[in-house]
């Protein structure tokens, strides 16, 4: 079956390209659904959380290492983007100066992230395609 | 066209060719944003046209080739995976292995054909 597998990996390898772009689809929605949180269980403003992708590699019979797609190796908090502040003495998180401090979360980037992440998720469907219609290709010829 | 099986056997590998480039194709576009990641391309038509052009007849022995492009720049991330130039690259490859595959069916054609006239 060695083969047959083979000729299935590409089909692999464009899965886990999806799925890795989609915990990025999922990191913006969540990074955008808590823009606004001043208030969090580690104390402090919601941090943006950025996902980061590592290659999976995969080694052959014959030594080589062969990347056989992609992971998210970590989810991890944006330490560098700089906190909004806002002044609003009212509000229940102000400072004793009166100032709020805003999650590091910036809606426009956040669309051109998810944007990125949207393309990429379909030119994997692509590729995909591509390997059903080649494989049909390949069955046809026995008929 | 001649129904001899070494153009089959030919055939055979350049669609496995294709094939393999394809996974090639598939890790490039997975890995679009990887840091560091350098897009992999399948040499094998290359290097069989190199080889009849200087008139060898022993094709066997030419074996596909996987190499890493150094050539295209990378952007701030050391990547130089470009989306458009994968599909397209995609696209190209399927449409090769159709190629092969519709020659490989009229060889077949023609195998049968020989066949059922000799009845």
């Amino acid at each position: 079956m060695e083969g047959v597998s083979r000729l299935f990996s590409g089909m692999r390898i464009a899965a886990t390209g999806m799925s890795a772009e989609r915990v990025r689809i999922d990191t913006v929605a969540r990074n955008i659904a808590n823009s606004k949180v001043t208030r969090t269980a580690e104390g402090g403003p919601y941090k943006r959380q950025v996902v980061e992708f590592e290659p999976i590699l995969q080694r052959q019979a014959d030594g080589r290492e062969i990347n056989a797609g992609v992971r998210v190796r970590a989810i991890s908090n944006d330490e560098f983007s700089s906190f909004e502040r806002i002044h609003d003495p009212g509000h229940p998180d102000a400072d004793a100066g009166g100032w709020v401090t805003y999650p590091n979360v910036n809606a426009t980037r956040e669309m051109a992230d998810l944007i990125t992440a949207v393309r990429a998720y379909e030119a994997n469907i692509e590729l995909q395609e591509n390997f059903v219609r080649m494989a049909d290709r390949a069955l046809r010829l026995a008929q | 066209m001649n129904a001899d099986s070494t153009n089959v056997g030919l055939l055979v590998r350049l669609m496995g060719a294709a094939n393999e480039r394809g996974r090639v194709i598939a890790a490039n576009v997975a890995n679009e944003s990887t840091p560091g990641y350098r897009r992999q391309v399948l040499r094998f038509e290359e290097h069989l046209r190199a080889a009849l052009d200087s008139g060898a007849r022993e094709l066997d022995a030419i074996e596909p080739e996987l190499v890493t492009d150094t050539l295209t720049p990378a952007g701030k991330d050391g990547n130089n995976v470009n989306l458009e130039l994968e599909l397209n690259a995609g696209r190209q490859n399927r449409l090769l292995y159709e190629t092969y595959a519709a020659i490989l069916q009229g060889h077949f054609e023609l195998l049968r054909a020989g066949i059922e006239s000799g009845r």
